[in-house]
Parts: C-alpha cells; sequence; structure tokens
C-alpha cells in the first residue's frame, strides 16, 4: 500500500508542477502585459512595475522563481493589483470560509446522496424508489447558480426564514442556504448512481451466493453489497470534488460569503493574474490530492488493484 | 416420505416486454442420499427451477406452487424460515465459481460468516473449520491461501472453494447448478469426482443441473429432462441412456459428440429452443420433432408414467420412438465421468464444437 | 448533471459484443427507443424548443436591442408579461423585449451546447481512437497525458482563458469544447482496444485490407452507438457549462446574451417584484436540459438494455 501510494505520488507532484508551469506561461503569452488595463500608465512608471515584480528576467527564471516561492515558502507572490497584499493574504482570507461550506456541502451530498441512492435500490420500485428517482431527475437541472436564487426567493423573500447572504462562523443560519444550493444537484447524482449501481450488485452473482448461505437481508446488503456498490460512487467523488469548488465561485458571488471564489472572480474582472494564478494552483493542488485519496480508497476496498 | 418434493412448481417472471414462463408445473422427488439429474438446454429452466427451490429468484420472478423439504412447504416462505434452511439444510453451487464468490471478501470470511451465523461459532473457529473444509476438498496449502482473495485461485480450485463452503454445515441436500460448466474439461472431471465422493462421505443427496448428458451418466442415479420449462423425461439413468423414449432425449444423446464413432458429423437437434414469452402452442419441442403428428401442434402432452419409475410426455407411441432409434446408447459411465479417460488422446472434431455449442450459459444470459 | 461513466462502459461492452456476434444493435434500438416515453417526450420538447429558436424571432413585437420607454423605470408595474403591449414575456430591467432576449438566449445557448459538445466528441474520439489502435508506448503516452489533464480545475483555467484572450464566443466554444473530451477519449480507447485484437479484424488484417478500411468498416460503426449518446448527454452539460460561466459575468457578453445570462439578470432583480425575469428563462433551460437528458438515458437504454 505504501509504495502504492507514493508511485501515485511520483505522478502526482510532477502533474503539480506541469500546472504551475503551465498556468505562469500561459500568463505570460496573454496580449498586453498584467498593466495594460484601462488606465494607460507613464511609460516609466510601467518600467519601475515590471522591474519590481521581476517581468523583465528570462521566462525561465520568472517561472523558477516562481516555483521556488511556492515549493519552499507556499508564497505565491504580490497580488499585481493591489501592491500592499499578497496572494497568500487574499486566498486566506476566503479560504476558511469555503473549506467551511464546502466540507459541508460534501458531506451532505454524499450522505443522503448515498443513503437515497441506497434505500432505492433495496426498496426497487416502491415509493422510496420513485421519489429518489424523480428527485435525482429533477436536480440534474439545478445546479447550483439555480437553486442559488430560487432558495433566496424562497427563504429569504417569501418567507424571510434565512438570511440572504453574507457569512458568519458563529450563525450556522447564514450556512444552510451556500450548503443546499451547493450539494443538490451532487447528491442527485450520488444517489443516481449510488441506485444503478447497487442495483447491479444485488442482481450479481455473489449476492445470490451470500443469500444461499442463509444470510439475512441487512447483512447481505451491509457485508456483500455496500462495497462493491461505492466503488462507481468512489470514482465519482474526485469530479463532484472538483464541481464543488468550481461552484463555490457561485456561492460566493451570489451569497457574499466571502470564500476564495470572491477573490477568484473579482481577480479575473481585475486581470489581476498573479491572484488567478494563485487561486488556480492552490485548487490543481487540492484536486490532486483529494484523487490521490480516492485512489487509495479505491484500492483499498478492491483488491484487485495492484498495488 | 421423500426429501425434496416438489408439486407443481411454476416460475413466471415478469419482464418489460411480456411474461415469461420459465418453468410449468413441475413435479420431481428427491430422496434423501440420491442423486437425480436434471438435464436440458440452455433456457429450458432448470437453473430457474433450483433458484425458485431456494428462493433466490430475481426481483421480477414469481414462484407458485408447493416445495415441501422434509415435511414442511417452503416456497415463498419467510425469510426467516428460509434463512435457517439455507447453507443448513439445503446448500448450492453455482455455475460461475468467478463471479459466485464475492470478490471484495477473503475466502477466511466469506466461509466464516456461515458458521458465525448459522452455528454460533468465534470467527477463530469458524476459520478453523473453514481451512479443515477446505482440505476436504483437496486444496493443497488450504491454511495460507484461507486468507487470499477468489481471484487469487484458479477457476477449478474456486469452484473447490464453492463446494467446501456449501457444505461447512453438512446440508442434506446440494443444489449443483452447471457446476462444471464454465471450467476446463480435464477440470470437470476432477470436480465431479470429487462431489461424488463427497456426497457418499457426507450421506447427503445432490441435485445436479447440467446440459452435459455425460456428466449426468457418470454421476446421477436419476435423471429429469426438462424442455421449455417442464419435466419431459423422467426415469433411471441408464434406461434413460438405453432407451430414450422421448424424441428430445433422443436428440441429446445423439447429439453427443462420441469418440467412438467413425462418422465425423455432429448431429444437432434442429432449430431453436422455444422463447418461453411466446411458447408455441400444444408441445414446446413439436416444431423440432422427428416424431411430430397433428395433435402435437395443439395439445401439450401430459408427463405419464409408462413402466415402474419412468414417465414421458409425449404423444408418439413408445414403440415407435424406440423403433427409429438411430444408433446405441452410450455406456452410462462412459463420457467425462473419470478424470484418467476425460481427455481422449486423439480428439475427434466433433468434440471441440459439441463442447463449444454446450457453453452458453443459460443463467447468465439475461442479466 | 454528470454522465455515468460506469453505465457508458457497460454500454460500450454491450456494442463490442454485438459486433463480435454479428448483431446490429440499432434495429432493436430504435425500436425500443420509440416506445420509451420519456425519450419521446424529451425529443417532442427538443423538437419545439428548437422551433422556437429557429422561427420564435418571427412573433416578436418588439427587437431584442430596442428599449420600449413606456416601461422604463417602471419595470415591475408596466414591464410585466402581456399581449396588449407586445412584450408577451414582459421586459427587462431596461425595458427590453423578454420575450425577443429569450429568443436570442436560446439561440446562443443551443449552439453553444451542439458546437461544444461536438468539439468534444471529435477530439475525444479521434484521440481515444488513435491511441487504442496505435497502442504500444503511443497510448501509454497519450493515455497518461490525458490522466494529468484530468486533475486541472478546468473551469479555472477556462476562466483564466477567457479574462487574458478576451472573451468572445469563438474562445467559449473552443474552451467549453476542450473541457469535456477527456472522459469521451477513454471509453473510445478501450473500445478500440477491445475491437482490435478480435479474430474478425485479425483476420482482415491478414488479407491485406488497409487499416483506414478497417477504422471505417469495423471500428467507427462500433463508436457510433457511444458518440451518439455521448454527444447527447455532453450537450446540456456544456450548456450548464456555458450558463455558469455567462451567470458569473464572464461569458457572452451584450449585445448577445445566453440563457445563463439570463438567469444571472433575472436573479440579481428578483427582489424587485420581477419574478417573469427569472422564470421565463429558467423555464426554457429547464426543459431543454431535461430533453437532453430523457433523450441522452433513452438511447442508452435503448442500445444497451437492462432488464430492471
Amino acid at each position: 500500500m505504501f509504495a502504492f501510494v507514493l508511485r501515485r505520488l511520483a505522478v502526482a507532484i510532477p502533474t503539480l508542477l506541469l500546472l504551475i508551469v503551465f498556468s505562469f506561461t500561459l500568463m505570460h503569452l496573454a496580449p498586453g502585459g498584467p498593466f495594460t488595463g484601462e488606465r494607460a500608465l507613464p511609460p516609466q512608471v510601467l518600467a519601475n512595475l515590471e522591474a519590481q515584480y521581476g517581468l523583465n528576467d528570462p521566462l525561465w527564471l520568472q517561472i523558477w522563481n516562481y516555483l521556488v516561492g511556492i515549493v519552499l515558502h507556499f508564497d505565491f507572490g504580490p497580488s499585481f493589483v493591489y501592491p500592499d497584499r499578497t496572494v497568500n493574504q487574499l486566498i486566506a482570507a476566503g479560504f476558511p470560509v469555503t473549506l467551511t461550506y464546502g466540507a459541508l456541502s460534501f458531506a451532505a451530498a454524499v450522505i443522503f446522496g448515498v443513503s437515497l441512492g441506497a434505500i432505492a435500490a433495496i426498496r426497487h420500485n416502491s415509493w422510496v424508489d420513485y421519489l429518489a428517482v424523480g428527485v435525482s431527475i429533477g436536480a440534474q437541472v439545478l445546479p447550483n447558480f439555480v437553486m442559488a436564487p430560487l432558495l433566496v426567493l424562497v427563504f429569504t423573500l417569501w418567507y424571510g426564514l434565512l438570511p440572504g447572504g453574507g457569512w458568519s462562523f458563529d450563525d450556522p443560519s447564514f450556512w444552510i442556504m451556500p450548503v443546499i444550493a451547493l450539494a443538490t444537484s451532487y447528491m442527485a447524482s450520488i444517489a443516481r448512481i449510488t441506485r444503478s449501481s447497487m442495483l447491479e450488485v444485488l442482481g450479481s452473482n455473489h449476492i445470490r451466493t451470500a443469500r444461499a448461505k442463509g444470510m439475512p437481508e441487512h447483512r447481505v446488503i451491509l457485508r456483500h453489497a455496500l462495497k462493491p456498490a461505492m466503488l462507481p460512487v468512489i470514482s465519482y467523488l474526485g469530479p463532484v470534488f472538483v464541481s464543488m469548488i468550481t461552484g463555490s465561485v457561485v456561492i460566493d458571488i451570489y451569497f457574499s460569503t466571502g470564500g476564495i471564489g470572491k477573490a477568484f472572480v473579482d481577480s479575473a474582472l481585475n486581470r489581476d493574474y498573479a491572484v488567478m494564478m494563485g487561486v488556480t494552483i492552490l485548487v490543481g493542488a487540492l484536486t490532486i490530492l483529494f484523487n490521490l485519496i480516492v485512489d487509495v480508497l479505491y484500492a483499498w476496498i478492491d483488491p484487485k488493484i495492484r498495488y | 416420505m421423500a426429501l425434496l418434493e416438489l408439486r407443481d412448481l411454476s416460475v413466471r417472471f415478469q419482464t418489460n416486454d411480456a411474461e415469461v414462463r420459465a418453468v410449468n408445473d413441475v413435479n420431481l422427488t428427491v430422496e434423501a442420499g440420491e442423486t437425480l439429474g436434471i438435464v436440458g438446454e440452455s433456457g429450458s429452466g432448470k437453473s430457474q427451477l433450483s433458484f425458485a427451490i431456494m428462493g433466490l429468484l430475481a426481483r421480477n420472478g414469481r414462484a407458485s406452487g408447493r416445495v415441501i423439504f422434509d415435511g414442511q412447504n417452503i416456497l415463498n416462505a419467510p425469510p426467516k424460515v428460509l434463512n435457517r434452511i439455507r447453507a443448513e439444510q439445503i446448500a448450492m453451487i453455482f455455475q460461475d465459481p468467478m463471479t459466485s464468490l464475492n470478490p471484495y471478501m477473503r475466502v477466511s470470511d466469506q466461509m466464516a460468516e456461515v458458521l458465525t451465523l448459522h452455528k454460533g461459532l468465534s470467527k477463530r473457529d469458524a476459520v478453523a473449520q473453514a481451512v479443515q473444509m477446505l482440505d476436504a476438498v483437496k486444496i493443497p496449502d488450504a491454511k495460507g491461501r484461507v486468507r487470499l482473495y477468489p481471484h487469487e485461485f484458479s477457476g477449478g480450485m474456486r469452484q473447490r472453494v464453492m463446494i467446501a463452503m456449501a457444505l461447512l454445515c453438512r446440508p442434506k441436500l446440494l443444489i449443483a447448478d452447471e457446476p462444471t460448466t464454465a471450467l476446463d474439461v480435464t477440470v470437470q472431471a476432477q470436480i465431479m469426482q470429487l462431489l461424488s465422493d463427497l456426497q457418499r462421505d457426507f450421506g447427503m443427496a445432490m441435485m445436479l443441473i447440467t446440459h452435459d448428458l455425460g456428466v449426468v451418466a457418470g454421476s446421477c442415479e436419476r435423471v429429469a429432462v426438462m424442455y421449455g420449462g417442464r419435466i419431459r423425461e423422467t426415469g433411471p439413468v441408464g434406461a434413460i441412456f438405453a432407451e430414450p423414449t422421448l424424441p428430445y432425449t433422443q436428440g441429446l444423446l445423439d447429439a453427443i459428440p462420441r469418440v467412438d464413432q467413425d462418422d465425423e458429423e455432429l448431429r444437432a437437434i434442429p432449430g431453436q429452443p422455444p422463447n418461453m414469452s411466446r411458447p408455441p402452442s400444444g408441445c414446446a419441442f413439436q416444431p423440432r420433432c422427428p416424431y411430430r403428428r397433428d395433435v402435437c401442434a395443439t395439445i401439450d402432452p401430459p408427463l405419464e408414467a409408462f413402466a415402474p419409475g419412468r414417465a414421458r410426455a409425449c404423444h408418439a407411441p413408445v414403440p415407435e420412438v424406440l423403433g427409429r432409434m438411430t444408433r446405441a446408447a452410450p455406456e452410462p459411465d462412459q463420457p467425462a465421468a473419470h478424470p484418467n479417460e476425460a481427455v481422449p488422446q486423439p480428439i475427434p472434431r466433433g468434440a471441440v464444437a459439441g463442447a463449444g455449442a454446450a457453453g452458453t450459459t443459460s443463467t447468465t444470459e439475461g442479466q | 448533471m454528470v454522465i455515468d461513466q460506469s453505465k457508458m462502459q457497460s454500454l460500450s461492452d454491450r456494442l463490442v459484443q454485438d459486433e463480435v456476434k454479428g448483431r446490429s444493435p440499432w434495429a432493436d434500438a430504435r425500436r425500443r427507443f420509440w416506445k420509451n416515453k420519456a425519450a419521446m417526450t424529451g425529443l417532442t420538447i427538443l423538437v419545439l424548443v428548437v422551433i422556437f429558436a429557429i422561427i420564435g424571432g418571427r412573433f416578436a413585437q418588439w427587437s431584442n436591442e430596442e428599449l420600449d420607454f413606456s416601461v422604463m423605470g417602471q419595470v415591475a408595474q408596466m414591464g410585466q408579461p402581456s399581449l396588449e403591449n407586445g412584450h408577451y414575456f414582459g421586459t427587462d430591467n431596461l425595458g427590453r423585449d423578454l420575450y425577443a432576449r429569450v429568443v436570442q438566449g436560446t439561440q446562443v445557448s443551443l449552439m453553444v451546447g451542439v458546437v461544444g459538445a461536438a468539439i468534444a466528441v471529435v477530439v475525444g474520439t479521434l484521440y481515444g481512437a488513435t491511441a487504442g489502435y496505435v497502442g504500444g508506448r503511443t497510448d501509454q503516452l497519450m493515455m497518461r497525458t490525458v490522466d494529468i489533464l484530468m486533475s486541472i480545475p478546468y473551469m479555472f483555467v477556462l476562466i483564466l482563458l477567457l479574462v487574458m484572450f478576451g472573451r468572445s464566443m469563438s474562445m467559449l466554444f473552443l474552451g467549453i469544447g476542450l473541457i469535456s473530451w477527456l472522459d469521451m477519449s477513454r471509453i473510445v480507447r478501450g473500445q478500440t482496444l477491445s475491437l482490435k485484437n478480435r479474430e474478425f479484424i485479425e483476420a482482415a488484417r491478414a488479407t491485406g485490407v488497409p487499416a483506414w478500411r478497417i477504422i471505417i468498416r469495423h471500428i467507427v460503426p462500433n463508436l457510433l452507438g457511444v458518440v451518439a449518446v455521448y454527444a447527447t448527454l455532453l450537450v446540456p452539460l456544456m450548456i450548464l457549462t456555458e450558463s455558469f460561466i455567462s451567470f458569473l459575468g464572464l461569458g457572452v457578453q451584450e449585445p448577445l446574451t445566453s440563457w445563463g445570462a439570463l438567469i444571472s439578470e433575472g436573479a440579481g432583480t428578483m427582489n424587485y417584484g420581477t419574478l417573469w425575469q427569472l422564470l421565463f428563462p429558467l423555464f426554457f433551460f429547464v426543459i431543454t436540459l431535461f430533453g437532453f437528458f430523457f433523450v441522452g438515458d433513452g438511447l442508452r437504454d435503448a442500445l444497451d438494455p437492462k432488464e430492471r
């Protein structure tokens, strides 16, 4: 198992370095520099700025410095737009928020999705099943940017139950709508995948063997069916994770929660490449790390995977 | 009293397109210690018959009639009752050892859970007994290999594990559903030999479901021939092989590729088995039957006794069928019964083709 | 909101089996498809939406850019949907006719969806088929590249691209299309691999049939089923992606619009009592997604039937 993790890391780390080099090169190729904004700067100021940010160095040196900064000091450098703030500060301000509602959404999507899908499969063709199928089909067309306004419409504008935006670590009523908006469509997808994979497993030969051994149905499901039924769900968790981080951008904008999505969109609109790159690389690193965890989890469940 | 008695057992499947009548009004008995062979082509309903007995039909399947085991009707019995009987009284081994063992659990866990569940043994004792049983089915280094996963065994070894697992509780009846179909010919013979030995040692009855008449000839006392979901002929194995009174049985016997025959022609039964969602009217075999007469198209012949211990369902009179029999029946234990004789040295061309044609799996096709 | 890869794998396996057994899956599939009520409903919806996109503009009383000064400043009261003043769907907050804008948004969103899906399918198929057919080290390298690309946060890179190279439609098409070809290429590669070593293909190769004929005669027809299902299921995902970006204001730019942009506008103004500005675009968005999902699922179930 240890060797397996090492081998995965051996792929993951170059991937991350490639991502850094790729985004940096991309930024360098962009037409106009980062400072060719709406306000035209005097050439002298521009030259000073470029010197200050090291933009006159050869590309490889710039990339090298950037890489060294990230790898050794976890330092993404200064913001291009707000010279007094570093990318680290901007990210650090939003990250705890994103992490809080992101983790809650992820947990909610997995727990409710798996339960709903599994119960639907076990009670195939019952009302639970129809409900699960209905919910998961319906929620397919309710992505976060549709859920968010609908939730605000109902819970804030009509009933006035929940705050329509903002964030507080102390008051969970601020968390509810972001979590529901972000989790719903993934919960539905997970329920769908769990249901179909559970149905498939329940109809498979080794489950018939387990039943022929005289095991009570709940033991058949818990001991024999659940593990294999989870495999497709586990391999779907990687994409869910990525999409949720992506979706957090909408959440941050719509609910003004102030997570890293906000920093990203602001920087996109300001052409603050340093922050955009910082966020992209951070998200990429998290994705790679998460995929690594998923791979290990998968290998742990499926003995046929060679370590 | 018979150990197992089936009365008017029928199985229906509700599919999207139609109702499939997989098994129709089957009556059978199995005595304690006896071996009954159930023979039929793919799709004849023989596997579904065995699943119905154990209450293992797929969700869309419904069984009706009665299954009397040890004097108690267990068909559609509540799960609690069935679970006391499964594995403890009636155990089952399946066609495909590759997929019938749980690929995600160690063999030790899969076997031990039978004993912890039914006998209340501790995990440690259960594993110890599992190892003993693996020894009994002649798995080398059972103690070391019990910790492995199923995919780390070869096909024949996996089937041995299946058998060992089925026998853990010393059942009175073992239902073997095509136990050798998925295996190599040499391994087939070994497994059949093992089953016969174990059956004798354990004194249990066995219901052997197969499409392979050679397997039946080598190990069964009585045979029931199924076609189109119904039993069409029953009798002692020797009598049926010597004097098949049913055109279908005759066709099956003719279709066995033989080593001792000169002609290289493979005599397959012409036509296809019936589609059981739209069964032909009258006798199901009628479209393929060389003895067909007018009445066959309208009336399905009932299963009637015509000699002691023998019954058949056919409109053609016995003398006519026997009279037109094309050749002598094989010696009952001639094909594939003993490991050493299992592979004839010069392999006849027909034999290879025959094995391929028979290898289709009736139980996995629809899934 | 996602294509179930295990189901796609099962479909792919089934199609390989069909080819090996010499069956054509299409005849039965057509019958099953026409009998599938959900798929038929979906198809009807899609046909209606497409008709709406094509000829809906002719019925508009206002163009999509015209400002109706009579409702300006009092949109909540005067800009409601009405037949009298010709604003069937009401007006937006600037007094533009929402009907005309929804027609335009439908055109743009459908186009982005179809073109994006087409790009993804073409790239994915070519890449996967090449990797599978060539095999060996090339295959290893190509698929390892896919593995690496899989762990890149695409939406962020796409936004990065849109910001750096300007927000043009072609950039949007390309960016969205290039997001989704990875899964497709994996399935296609697997199918190509399992077909290429079959006896009949080896026989064809042995008798000197050129590679391109083998690919056209045996590989491509088998990919068709997967490609058709994938394309149908990708279109709604592309529409979702585009809407997502437009919702953030980074997608199509004024005066063009799309469902995502309209939903975003409607969502921004709904607390002023102009709910129709959200609901009309949302309605078309939702039914179209349903339509595509139903048709795609129906197509897959028709080609890979399971008794459930």
